[in-house]
C-alpha cells in the first residue's frame, strides 16, 4: 500500500489561482520535509476549486438555462486533473472517495442527481451533453500515461473538509492502492456569500 | 520431445511478435477489440452529410472534440499540420464537434484550425454512442469498419511516431 498525506494551502488566492498548492508529505520519513512536491510518484494529481463566478461564466457561455446556472451557484465544484505517471493501471473509482467535514461526511452530487434536475427543469440535451463531459468520470481504469479530468461537486459548505481518494491499481485491482488525502479544502468564493 | 520444443519456440515467436506489435503503438494508442464502430451519420458546418457506412474500404481517423476543452484546442493544430503534410496517406480525417452551436465552432476552428471542417453532433447524442473516454478523443476505424485503435487524451499527430503508425497500419496489405 502507498499511503500518501498531502495538505493543501488553501488560501484566498485559490479564488484567482486554478490550483490550491499541494504540499507533499509520503508518510513519517518525509513529514518535517519542506519541499513542496505536487505529484504523487505514480499519480499526477491537483484539485482546483472553482467560484460560482468561474462556474456561471462558464456555462452561461456554453449556452445554458437561466435555472441551470441558478442551480449551478447552489453548487460547490472542483477541478481534478490527474494523469497515470506508473506503468500500471490505476483505477479511478469515485465511490471510494470521502469528503470528510467536522460536521461529517459531505455526500457528493452525483450524475444521477444531475440527470433528475435537468429533466426537472427541462434542460436541453446539447446542454446536458456539455454538462456530463465536464464531470470527472465516476469510474475509469487510467492506462499508463492516460489523463483524465472534470469537476466533482458537492452541496455548497463553508467548513473546511478532506478529500481522501482511493485508488487500486493493476489490471485486476490487485497491485496495491494508493490513497491520496488532502486537508482543509474548501470551497471556493463561498465564505463571502453565506 | 522436439513436437514439444518446437511448439514452445513458436509460441515464443508469437509471443515475442505480439509484444513487438504493441510495442510498435505510440505513446497513448490503445489497440481495440474490433468491435463494429457505432454509426456516424452527421452534417457538417455547410449542411453537408457525412455517413461513416459510407467510408468502408478506407481507414478512419473519427476525432471527437469541443472548443471548451483545453486540451483540445492544443491537438487541432497538430491535426491541421497531419492533414497538410500527409501526403499520400490512406486515411480520412472526420472531426466530430460535441454538442455546441456553429457559432461557438466557426469562432474556435478560425484559432485552432483555420483548414479544418468538422461535423456537428449538436445534442451530443453520437458522440455518447461511441462512448469515448473523454474529450479529445480519437478513434481509428478500419476499412471493414471495425475500432481498431483507440488515442488517450492529446497527441501530437504531426509527429514523427504518430505519423509512421499512420502510415503503417494503413499500408495496403499485399
Amino acid at each position: 500500500m502507498v499511503k500518501t498525506h498531502i495538505g493543501l494551502l488553501c488560501t484566498t488566492a485559490l479564488v484567482v489561482v486554478s490550483f490550491c498548492g499541494p504540499f507533499y508529505l509520503p508518510g513519517q520519513a518525509l513529514a518535517q520535509e519542506k519541499t513542496a512536491r505536487p505529484e504523487h510518484p505514480a499519480l499526477l494529481f491537483r484539485l482546483g476549486p472553482r467560484t460560482p463566478e468561474q462556474i456561471a461564466a462558464f456555462y452561461e457561455a456554453r449556452g445554458f438555462p437561466a435555472a441551470a446556472i441558478d442551480a449551478l451557484n447552489q453548487t460547490c465544484f472542483i477541478t481534478v486533473s490527474m494523469r497515470n505517471k506508473s506503468n500500471k493501471v490505476i483505477w479511478l473509482e469515485l465511490k471510494n472517495w470521502r469528503l470528510i467535514a467536522a460536521s461529517g461526511e459531505i455526500q457528493r452530487l452525483k450524475r444521477s442527481y444531475w440527470q433528475q434536475l435537468w429533466s426537472h427543469l427541462n434542460v436541453p440535451q446539447a446542454n446536458r451533453s456539455t454538462f456530463g463531459w465536464t464531470l470527472l468520470p465516476e469510474t475509469r481504469d487510467l492506462q499508463p500515461s492516460e489523463p483524465v479530468g472534470g469537476n466533482i461537486t458537492l452541496p455548497p459548505t463553508t467548513e473546511p473538509f478532506t478529500l481522501e481518494a482511493r485508488f487500486k491499481t493493476g489490471r485486476e485491482k490487485r497491485a496495491g492502492e494508493i490513497i491520496l488525502r488532502y486537508d482543509n479544502v474548501r470551497c471556493a468564493g463561498r465564505e463571502a456569500k453565506q | 520431445m522436439r513436437a514439444i520444443l518446437l511448439a514452445g519456440i513458436l509460441l515464443g515467436a508469437a509471443m515475442s511478435n505480439g509484444l513487438a506489435a504493441e510495442s510498435l503503438l505510440p505513446r497513448g494508442v490503445m489497440k481495440q477489440d474490433g468491435r463494429p464502430a457505432p454509426a456516424l451519420r452527421l452534417k457538417d458546418m455547410d449542411g453537408k452529410l457525412f455517413d461513416l457506412a459510407e467510408a468502408r474500404g478506407r481507414w478512419v481517423f473519427v476525432h471527437f472534440w469541443a472548443s471548451w476543452c483545453g486540451p483540445c484546442r492544443r491537438e487541432m493544430p497538430t491535426i491541421q499540420r497531419l492533414i497538410a503534410t500527409r501526403g499520400n496517406l490512406p486515411l480520412e480525417v472526420v472531426l466530430v464537434n460535441t454538442a455546441e452551436t456553429e457559432d461557438a465552432v466557426f469562432s474556435f476552428l478560425g484559432i485552432a484550425g483555420p483548414d479544418l471542417s468538422t461535423l456537428l453532433d449538436p445534442d451530443g447524442l453520437v458522440t455518447e454512442a461511441w462512448q469515448p473516454r473523454g474529450l479529445p478523443a480519437t478513434f481509428l476505424v478500419d476499412p471493414e469498419g471495425r475500432i481498431q485503435y483507440l488515442a488517450l487524451g492529446v497527441r501530437t499527430w504531426d509527429s514523427q511516431p504518430y505519423v509512421e503508425f499512420l502510415r503503417r497500419i494503413t499500408e495496403p496489405t499485399s
